[in-house]
């Protein structure tokens, strides 16, 4: 992923170049290719025009790509890319009447680029990879969405996940004889959830569910446009759904703001709930003031029949999703059921070879590490097919398993994935973990497609073999080093911009979350060279984000201000205590950190021209991450805005000229400062005062 | 001994949205039980102050009450509790305050509350506190501060109590 890129060889997120991508195989033999939607493949690092690119999709083997490069997007706000340019957020997303929505988008771009292959070609085959945002975080949908799923979810997820097992056995896409699994103790029972908080946590769940069917409604669109070409028939569609399993990464809480977990603030249901009303209230859960994020309840019911979710790579319920597969003109059993154990990996396999192109043994020169899936090709017209994928390992954050012939070892750590408190953590830090000490289930999948029934007591020697056989595969494949998913949170990150002050000229805009100065827990300053007219000046000179975590350093009607969104909970602002001059002046604000810890408080200083203008104090800042996906520009404040009281004239653009920004980033002076911020308490406990 | 009706009880509340603090404002209200008074302030998220206070309070001198809460900071850190604490008890808390107009009470309340926030403050004697405590259920903080006495001095008093343990907590 992106964001961990780490220096690891599994790990850096850089595809090597002995192993093209597929869609540049399709490309290359005579296939327009396009990609929209997520990408989620190119490196924190290279989302800007200096790239690389070949990481990019173009740089993959598409054609055209229209879509956000991150691990997720705001659906009404996202920071997107197309081709090989940072494009920002969509005009639309300013008009009121009528609001930018990026499924609506996606399927309208599709369409016309559809439309556009065939105005010239009416021959050539097409290869379109759609990733629809849904059904990741943020949960975005409009609200007439999610009212059709008005107390559908009342029952809570216990019940649910039973009126969907039924369901499963009823339509027959589960067997017979399936066990349902029960609810672990990390998620509540829903008869515990307080009456007086039973709505916010059932609306969570609508305004999923209509994210949801708006995913499938504009999937629907692109097949429909498929079909007015006259192609359906003989057109392969495959349809995965999911997110690893659902995501259970909005805590049991849920959350107003999906990036409250990732940077380890711990919040109760309770304190969610009123900062979703600060925002609006849960009516307005799934709109653009709030990013928000479902309980990992909801997701684990999502997951029914199985155990856990997303980030759980040791069960099925973070690993297994449905596949759908059409093509009348080959696949003449409709409604067919196929229960061969097949992996992401093998869907590239099976594309070329339904294509008859074989896979390369060189590109550019290159000698091409064999593919690491197989076909399961003849599978889709003969159920007898032999099942050609009979062993994979699978990890994800030191949750692993090893897969063979039907047998499943899983191997959970006993940390519960939402948690990422100090505490939480420290078992797992370099030379204390010893993942071979961490439980072991064993499951027979033919018998139990559940994972209900742990054999690993009664087979100890099937246990062995497999802890074996992953430890083999996690080494062919650069599994190793266990921790390397982890590393992060233990001060193993990728390498730090050199620490000079960092200059932006002109007026730069869209820079990618993942590229901003890093001046997460350190002390920082942001300095500005301005020309003020004689008229005097307002607009943003910097902005970051927006006002679910970010910062802004602008001028209110001519007064130096900066505004600080400790991801929308805690939210600091101070002002100069005179205007601006006019002419060419410097402005500046300093942050000096009380120390070095994460999240840590300190003291803002205004200048003007090294004057000191202004102060106050931040108590809390952002340890990890302001976004996942809203950029930096210089000059304006495009999206959603950090300062809510300039929302009415967003982007509120500079009216002055702003000649250079400059962020000069202060280390801290003692290198054990520096390991110490980074190791456990990375996710420290931010919000420790709210947390009582 | 003390007893329940010559004690007075303030509750300070701290809350990350006004519509949280309202519903316990309001609860306190309908609880049954005898309030001196009952302020709540909150800070929208463009920085406007709103404020809503019970006659009770302007008439037991108890603006002064929610000037002097509210400056403790319902999130502060100790170092700037202690330093409010002291300035606004300084300012001479009670019958001056008395004739303070809403908008000088916002002033205060406005520098401290965070944006978004908002506080909840109530009075009451020690003999209410069955049925006024228990309303105050969605506070994100809460503590209950007493002093022996009903007139101003123990408002005060009780007043200071609960920003003390409030600026504890915070540690």
């Amino acid at each position: 992923m992106g964001e961990f890129s780490s220096g690891f060889p599994g790990y850096t997120a850089m595809v090597p170049r002995d192993c093209t991508p597929w869609p540049r195989v399709l490309a290359e033999n005579g296939y327009s290719t396009a990609a929209f939607g997520k990408w989620h493949l190119t490196p924190d690092g290279q989302q800007g025009p200096a790239g690389p690119l070949d990481r990019w999709p173009t740089g993959w083997g598409f054609d055209y790509f229209y879509g956000f490069l991150g691990g997720d997007a705001g659906q009404w706000d996202p920071c997107l890319a197309e081709n090989q340019k940072i494009i920002g957020t969509p005009e639309g997303f300013y008009d009121k009447e009528n609001p930018y929505y990026l499924p609506d988008a996606m399927a309208d771009k599709t369409i016309e680029w559809l439309h556009g292959v065939r105005a010239q070609d009416a021959r050539k085959p097409f290869f379109v990879y759609f990733s629809t945002g849904c059904s990741h975080a943020p949960h975005h949908v409009a609200q007439e969405w999610a009212d059709k799923y008005k107390g559908k979810f009342d029952q809570g997820w216990d019940r649910l996940r039973e009126e969907t097992f039924a369901r499963q056995k009823e339509v027959g896409v589960i067997p017979q004889h399936a066990e349902l699994t029960p609810r672990d103790g990390a998620f509540p029972a829903w008869d515990q959830v307080p009456d007086k908080l039973r709505a916010y946590y059932a609306r969570q769940m609508e305004v999923y569910a209509g994210y949801s069917e708006n995913a499938d409604y504009n999937v629907g669109r692109v097949i429909d446009a498929i079909a007015e070409l006259g192609e359906l028939d003989n057109t392969l569609i495959i349809w995965i759904w999911g997110d690893n399993g659902a995501s259970m990464e909005g805590t049991i809480t849920g959350s107003f703001n999906e990036m409250t977990m990732q940077n380890g603030i711990p919040l109760t249901d309770e304190m969610q709930l009123q900062l979703a009303e600060r925002y609006g209230g849960i009516g307005a859960w799934g709109g653009q003031i709030m990013d928000p994020h479902y309980s990992a309840a909801w997701a684990w019911a999502g997951n029914t029949p199985f155990q856990w979710g997303k980030q759980v790579g040791s069960h099925l319920g973070g690993t297994r999703n449905p596949m759908v597969i059409h093509w009348p003109a080959r696949i003449t059993a409709g409604g067919a059921l196929r229960s061969h154990f097949t992996h992401a990996i093998d869907v590239g396999p099976t594309i070329l070879d339904i294509a008859g192109i074989p896979a390369p043994s060189q590109v550019d020169g290159i000698e091409q590490e064999p593919f690491h899936g197989v076909s399961f090709a003849d599978s889709l017209t003969d159920g007898g097919a032999p099942e050609r994928h009979t062993q994979q390992y699978f990890e994800t954050i030191g949750n692993r398993a090893m897969y063979k012939d039907g047998w499943w070892l899983a191997m959970k750590t006993p940390r519960i994935p939402w948690v990422l408190t100090p505490e939480a953590l420290a078992p797992y830090a370099p030379a204390t973990w010893d993942p071979v000490r961490d439980p072991a289930e064993l499951y027979y999948l033919p018998d139990d497609f559940t994972q209900a029934k742990d054999l690993a007591a009664a087979h100890p020697d099937k246990v062995a073999e497999l802890r074996e056989l992953f430890w083999q595969e996690a080494e062919k494949y650069k599994v190793l080093p266990l921790i390397a998913t982890l590393s992060t949170f233990f001060g193993i990150v990728p390498p730090r911009p050199d620490a000079a002050p960092i200059e932006y000229r002109g007026d730069v805009q869209n820079i990618m979350s993942g590229m901003i100065p890093r001046i997460y827990n350190h002390s920082y300053s942001i300095s500005a060279d301005l020309v003020v007219p004689a008229e005097g000046a307002e607009g943003v000179i910097v902005a970051e984000a927006d006002h679910l975590g970010g910062f802004s350093l602008w001028l209110d009607d001519g007064t130096l201000t900066h505004t600080y969104s400790m991801m929308g909970v805690f939210i600091y602002r101070q002002q100069a205590e005179e205007k601006l001059p006019a002419g060419q002046v410097n402005v500046r604000m300093e942050f000096a950190a009380d120390g070095a810890t994460p999240a840590t408080g300190g003291e803002v200083t205004l200048y003007i021209d090294d004057r000191p203008v202004g102060k106050g104090r931040m108590d809390h800042t952002v340890p990890i991450r302001f976004s996942a996906y809203a950029g930096m520009d210089i000059g304006r404040d495009n999206g959603g805005v950090v300062d809510l009281s300039y929302e009415a004239r967003k982007p509120f653009p500079f009216t002055g000229t702003i000649k250079k920004v400059i962020f000069d980033i202060k280390p801290h002076q003692l290198a054990d400062d520096e390991d110490e911020l980074h190791a456990a308490a990375h996710h420290g406990h931010t919000a420790h005062a709210l947390s009582e | 001994m003390k007893f329940d009706d010559e004690t007075t009880d303030v509750l300070i509340g701290g809350y990350l949205s006004k519509d949280a603090a309202q519903d316990d404002y309001e609860a306190a209200l309908a609880s049954g039980g005898y309030l001196h008074g009952a302020v709540v302030v909150s800070k929208d998220l463009q920085g406007n102050v709103s404020l809503e206070q019970t006659d009770h309070m302007v008439r037991e001198g108890a603006a002064g009450l929610g000037a002097v809460g509210f400056a403790v900071g319902l999130f502060a850190p100790p170092l700037l509790a202690a330093t409010a604490v002291g300035a606004a008890m300084g300012a001479g808390a009670g019958k001056l305050l008395h004739h303070r107009t809403t908008g000088k009470l916002e002033e205060p309340a406005g520098a401290t509350i965070p944006v978004g926030g908002a506080g909840l403050i109530l009075a009451y004697p020690h003999s209410a506190a069955a049925k006024i405590e228990p309303s105050a259920t969605r506070a994100v903080r809460k503590v209950v501060g007493e002093t022996e006495g009903h007139h101003v001095h123990a408002l005060k008093g009780a007043l200071a109590d609960a920003q003390k343990q409030m600026a504890e907590k915070g540690s």
